[in-house]
């Protein structure tokens, strides 16, 4: 690729470079928007559960449920105090909320697909509790509407924690002041609202309606 | 002055133009004829429309073409028109005056619907089941009569209970207006009332998959007494103890049956499947590239496992996968209710030999 | 000749492709080498494998292309500059062939692959057209026909979609007074997305095709031929086009408007083009959920829709239509706003009733989504849903009826050209078009006659109609009204005449021919018909419209070529409008306005001595 430029200081000088402000606006409208666009996404998931499953639900484990979206809420809090560190010029509350936040993430990765898909052949039991799902994505519309809304779902929750890992590894040298750290803001932002959107997601997959299977 | 003189040519050409326009509609926008009783007050509906769409038309038409010719820039003439910016009466004028003509078309609509799918005396039921790519026809109120073209009799209405084995189809006949798709997996009604003894064709209106263009059924109505004839000389088949094998063969290959025909023609013509003409006992090359000799055992994995040996120039996939269940739910049914020792893959077999 | 060679072969186009390619054989070798681990074969055009390259392959694409490479700086924290201008050393045609950040740049490239995409397209209609001429099969199989007019449907879509990104690109930004839109880099994506996916759609096409016209609905798109899922998929990735496009509109219009231009003085495109945005920046998203589901159901094995494993074919259709009703008003909108920018011009008479005409697009955008069941009317769905949507579907009329009011309006009294010229032309042939596939929209919006007409060759002749009307003939109004502005000559007067001319007299016979044929019972989506339906001498004459069509846009084609390099330059401002982008030099320097302009009156007071639109901003030394 020949990234060359023929941008030169002179070219600022025409004013044509959009002021500092402006592009915040633009970019907080732009995520806003995003986010609006995602919810049509979320919501036509959400309305084919409601299509295909009606009054029942397929038989999940409780507890792994509710382990994992009391993880990922509480990782929106150090998200939200990795930003607080972010815009006080705090790196090292910033960094390491970061960290935690990513690692929360994972785990509540980990445990809604790792352990409740079916695919990987896993199995085991600890304290009592069933720790691998059953579902598997040939179990009719069970299977398909469990692992399409946490599938995606998850596709929203990694690429959150790549962007986290992103602005880690970025703060980490400095890239951000507590003046300019839009990437900042925009992770947490974005990390909030996928988290907002599991809460209306736990609440359909594993509680509404009555257990079958 | 000059105003009135507009309005009252716009108001001349309107009428002309939208009286003209309805007139020449009835030959580039007629319809079939009439064949049932929900026709009717449908076609009084198209009535309506196509007077509304002759005025709309006109109105929008003559205002433009009148204000490119009348009003015109003259030569020499380099000055802007008059500097009008809007006039909020009009504007609610004619924001009003369509949502009550496009409410009072709804409610004509929903009165139209309700007469023709309500329930009638007398009705009938037939149930319809669509396939790719072929319809069959089962009467469950004369014996459960089996059929591949749809008899209905005349001035009675009847009740279409249709099913979709595979994907979804769509019942049309054009002479009785009303349309219903037909899907897997849930059962969809059709009220029709025959109104015009004769025959018609019922084609498939949604596209199926390859073959959506030939599937077609042949309707017939017929009087009362006529229905009665026919329903007698159906019920008067022979039981299957009494066929040959090489009939009973055949009737499985038709639509009553299994619809084979549907895919494999028995003349030679070209299909989806391989024509069976001339199949038995002669050499088929396989899309991998060998060839084999049609026997028994050919024929019989080909129907009851039809990817594994997939014949050259043809897709797989398309041929269903479950024959074999088919066929034995069916045997059992028929061994249950006459006694015979029955084996459909047999019976094919026997039919396709015939077919040199 | 060598050098050009070069520049073409190293251009983002090419290696763009190339990397689609190889990332598309990795990602098929990938999943063969996971199954060869297995001990099992992996056979040809094997489906998961086919389906996994491919979405590597648009990721390969935008690698190659260089698409990515800013963003893949800022994750490593390498903060770079907007590049501005040629690439280095390269000949300034090479940008449109090549990553380029500017609003106009992109808005040519839009612009052109949408002709050659509709050209695709035409070519498919036309193929399939010569088979329908005659009753029985001439020289398709079904299996070809099938595949032709599914991919003539997508195809053009896709086609409008890219010329309704032109649009807005080269237009929206000019008309508010931006320099450029609010995220360059989002915008090159926007458009370099859009060819992996036509890449994806073509390339279904050679690996067996499919049936299921452009609506795949389920289940035949489980038991299609494997090209489906290259076409859902090239559908799917080309949402994204859609959504990053249609965000970046909006918020261009929301922060970086000129100073003083309130939503009720911006031109009434930017209106039409921001009530589509709308659209598809929100129901593009359910599409993609149902295509997702379409494609996971056939190659995962997850089960959605078929009824065998508890699925429902009905809710593809409800995912389906949510955004595909709405997306028609995507084509029209924009569309519709050119021919309400342009009257006022040629008329010299302010737009009758903006606000009315501004709020109808968002009025019309709004009611848009709440008719979608009206393409389910047979489908066996909820009968309890028939009724409310029939009623929501009559009320669409209304808004639309209101441009139409405010446009006979305009023009009333107003100092039209004795001697219209081609935009002003096609101006007229789109009130006409869009007005015939507009009024024959209600019929179909009451049930009892739709249980008729669904699925029948009416339909094909109303949308047809409407697209045409509210895109196709707007869209060249636009190409010609605004060629001087992006190239600086003019076209040929004589033979854009002759291509409208021609043009609209072969489309009324095609799109009345088809409706016509419906009625007698001519059903969609099929490549023969019974001749005693009596429709033969019918279709001779719409595949011969067809044909005068495709010559007629060949000539605009040959046009607009031709007089790029011989033609007269044009005056600055031909059609004396008061919108600012013609207040500047045509070409446009490449950051838009020297002096950013400043609104100070209404945009379309023709007839008001001394009223002004916008005045320059008067510099105001030093801060930002
Ligand atoms: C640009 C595209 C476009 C536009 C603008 C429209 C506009 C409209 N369409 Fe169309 N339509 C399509 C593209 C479009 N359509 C396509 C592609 C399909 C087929 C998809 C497929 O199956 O492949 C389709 C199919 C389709 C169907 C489904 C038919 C079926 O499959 O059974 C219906 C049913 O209601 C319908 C209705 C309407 C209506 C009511 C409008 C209205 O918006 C029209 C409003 C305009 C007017 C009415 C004219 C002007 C108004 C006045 C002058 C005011 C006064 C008017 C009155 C009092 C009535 N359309
Ligand atoms: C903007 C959208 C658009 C446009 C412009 C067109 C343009 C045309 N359409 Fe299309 N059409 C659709 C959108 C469109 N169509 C859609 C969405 C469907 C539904 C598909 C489905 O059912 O799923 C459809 C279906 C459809 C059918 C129904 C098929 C069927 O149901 O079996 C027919 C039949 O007549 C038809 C005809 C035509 C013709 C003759 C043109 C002509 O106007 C074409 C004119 C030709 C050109 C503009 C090209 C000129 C080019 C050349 C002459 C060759 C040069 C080529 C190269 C250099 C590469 N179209
Ligand atoms: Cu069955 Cu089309
Ligand atoms: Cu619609």
């Amino acid at each position: 690729m020949s990234a060359v430029t023929t941008h030169s200081p002179h070219d600022d000088a025409h004013g044509h470079e959009v002021p500092y402000e402006t592009q915040m606006r633009s970019n907080r409208l732009g995520l806003w928007m995003f986010m609006f666009s995602e919810l049509f996404l979320f919501g036509a998931l959400f309305t084919t559960r409601f299509v295909l499953w009606g009054n029942t639900r397929p038989a999940l484990s409780q507890e792994i449920g509710l382990l994992a979206t009391g993880i990922l809420l509480l990782s929106s809090f150090f998200m939200y105090r990795c930003e607080v560190g972010a815009a006080n010029g705090d790196q090292k509350t910033f960094l390491r909320s970061a960290l935690l936040a990513a690692l929360m993430g994972t785990i509540f990765f980990i445990m809604v697909v790792v352990m409740e898909w079916n695919v990987f052949g896993l199995s085991g039991e600890l304290f009592g509790i069933e720790l691998f799902g059953h579902l598997k994505p040939s179990d009719g519309v069970y299977g398909g509407v469990f692992y399409a809304m946490t599938g995606m779902h998850a596709l929203h929750v990694l690429s959150g924690i790549a962007l986290i890992l992103i602005i880690w590894w970025n703060g980490r040298r400095g890239f951000f002041t507590p003046e300019r750290h839009w990437g900042v803001e925009a992770t947490a932002i974005y990390w909030h609202y996928v988290d907002v959107v599991w809460v209306f997601f736990y609440p359909a997959l594993y509680l509404m309606g009555h257990a079958v299977k | 002055m000059g105003r009135l003189r507009h309005l009252i040519n716009i108001i001349l050409l309107l009428v002309l133009s939208t009286v003209g326009l309805r007139y020449l509609f009835e030959s580039i926008f007629a319809l079939p004829v009439a064949a049932s009783a929900e026709a009717r007050p449908i076609d009084n509906l198209f009535n309506g429309h196509f007077w509304m769409i002759a005025f709309l038309f006109s109105l929008i038409m003559v205002l433009m073409l009148y204000a490119i010719f009348v009003f015109r820039r003259q030569d020499g003439d380099e000055t802007d028109g008059p500097h009008i910016h809007g006039n909020r009466n009009l504007e609610i004028t004619w924001t009003i005056i369509p949502t009550f003509v496009v409410i009072g078309f709804g409610i004509w609509g929903a009165v139209t619907l309700n007469e023709i799918t309500r329930p009638k005396e007398g009705e009938m039921t037939v149930d319809v089941v669509g396939k790719q790519w072929i319809w069959s026809f089962t009467y469950p109120e004369q014996d459960n009569i089996g059929s591949g073209e749809l008899v209905l009799p005349v001035n009675r209405t009847t009740v279409l209970k249709m099913n979709a084995e595979d994907v979804i189809h769509s019942f049309w006949v054009p002479e009785f207006r009303v349309k219903q798709d037909l899907v897997p997996g849930r059962e969809t009604t059709l009220r029709i009332t025959p109104t015009e003894v004769g025959s018609y064709k019922l084609r498939c209106a949604e596209i199926c998959g390859l073959n959506h263009t030939l599937m077609e059924a042949d309707v017939r109505v017929v009087d009362a007494a006529g229905f009665q004839a026919w329903v007698d000389e159906k019920q008067a088949v022979p039981a299957f103890a009494d066929l040959t094998a090489e009939e009973r063969g055949a009737f499985w290959a038709s639509a009553e049956g299994f619809g084979c025909v549907a895919c494999h023609s028995a003349d030679g013509s070209p299909g989806v499947g391989p024509t069976w003409q001339g199949l038995y006992q002669h050499e088929v090359p396989l899309a991998d590239g060998s060839t084999v000799i049609a026997d028994d055992d050919y024929i019989t994995t080909s129907i009851h496992d039809p990817n594994s040996q997939v014949v050259g120039g043809f897709n797989p996939n398309i041929m269903p996968q479950n024959y074999l269940e088919q066929f034995a739910a069916r045997e059992q049914e028929v061994e249950a209710a006459e006694a015979i020792d029955l084996d459909i893959t047999a019976d094919i077999i026997a039919y396709i030999k015939t077919l040199q | 000749m060598f050098r050009n060679t070069r520049i073409i072969l190293t251009s983002a186009l090419v290696k763009g492709l190339v990397g689609q390619f190889v990332a598309w054989a990795l990602g098929y070798g990938f999943i063969a080498m996971l199954r060869a681990f297995r001990g099992l074969p992996t056979p040809g055009l094997y489906e998961p494998a086919v389906a996994f390259g491919a979405i590597l392959s648009v990721i390969g694409f935008l690698v190659g292309a260089g698409v990515l490479t800013d963003w893949l700086k800022l994750i490593v924290g390498k903060r770079t500059p907007l590049r501005h201008g040629a690439p280095e050393g390269k000949p300034e045609w090479s940008r449109y062939l090549n990553v380029d950040y500017n609003h106009k740049v992109i808005g040519i490239q839009y612009a052109i692959t949408s002709i050659l995409v509709l050209l695709i397209g035409g070519l498919f209609a036309i193929l399939f057209r010569i088979e329908l001429a005659q009753p029985g099969m001439q020289w398709l199989t079904n299996d070809q026909y099938n595949t032709l007019f599914s991919a003539h449907g997508i195809i053009m879509i896709a086609s409008i979609l890219l010329g309704v990104g032109a649009m807005v690109n080269y237009l929206v930004p000019l008309m508010i007074g931006a320099s450029d839109m609010a995220f360059p880099r989002l915008n090159a994506f926007s458009y370099w997305v859009a060819i992996p996916s036509a890449v994806l759609i073509l390339m279904g096409m050679a690996v067996g095709g499919w049936d299921t016209g452009w609506v795949g609905y389920a289940t035949l798109s489980l038991r299609a031929p494997l090209g489906i899922v290259l076409f859902m998929l090239g559908f799917w990735i080309n949402g994204f086009s859609s959504i990053a496009g249609s965000i970046n509109m909006l918020v261009t219009t929301a922060t970086m408007r000129a100073k003083g231009m309130t939503l009720f003085r911006m031109p009434i495109l930017v209106w039409g083009a921001a009530a589509a945005s709308i659209i598809q920046m929100t129901a593009t998203q359910t599409v993609g959920v149902a295509l997702t589901m379409s494609v996971a159901e056939r190659v995962l094995g997850l089960n959605f829709f078929d009824p065998a494993g508890g699925g429902n074919p009905i809710l593809y259709q409800h995912l389906f239509w949510f955004y595909s009703h709405p997306v028609v008003y995507v084509f029209v909108l924009p569309g519709l706003g050119v021919i309400s920018e342009l009257l006022p011009v040629f008329a010299r008479k302010p737009l009758f009733g903006y606000r009315w005409v501004a709020l109808s697009s968002m009025g019309i955008a709004l009611v848009g989504f709440l008719v979608w069941a009206h393409h389910m009317f047979t489908s066996g769905m909820a009968d309890a849903l028939r009724m409310p949507f029939m009623f929501s579907t009559m009320l669409v009329a209304i808004p639309t009826g209101v441009k139409f009011f405010s446009w006979v309006a305009t023009i009333w009294e107003g100092k039209l050209p004795k001697n219209p010229p081609t935009p002003l032309l096609f101006v007229f042939g789109a009130i006409s078009v869009f007005l015939i596939g507009g009024v024959t929209g209600p019929i179909l919006g009451t049930i009892p006659t739709d249980l008729h007409l669904h699925d029948s060759y009416w339909i094909v002749g109303h949308f047809h109609a409407t697209m045409f009307g509210g895109y196709i003939f707007p869209f060249f109004a636009a190409l010609y009204y605004w060629y001087p502005k992006v190239t600086g000559r003019m076209y040929k007067e004589s033979l854009g005449k002759l291509h409208f001319w021609l043009m609209l007299p072969a489309f009324w016979v095609m799109s009345i021919g088809q409706m016509s044929v419906g009625l007698l019972g001519m059903r969609r989506r099929v490549a023969d018909y019974d001749p005693a339906l009596g429709i033969t001498t019918t279709h001779v004459l719409i595949t011969l419209a067809a044909l005068i069509i495709g010559w007629s846009v060949l000539i605009m084609i040959y046009n607009f070529v031709a007089s790029t390099r011989t033609a007269p330059l044009a005056d600055i401002n031909p059609w004396r409008s008061r919108s600012p982008e013609w207040q500047i030099p045509s070409p446009v320097p490449e950051f838009n306005y020297a002096v950013p302009f400043e609104v100070i009156g209404e945009p379309y007071d023709y007839g008001l001595d001394g009223a002004t639109y916008t005045r320059e901003v008067v510099p105001v030394p030093s801060g930002d």
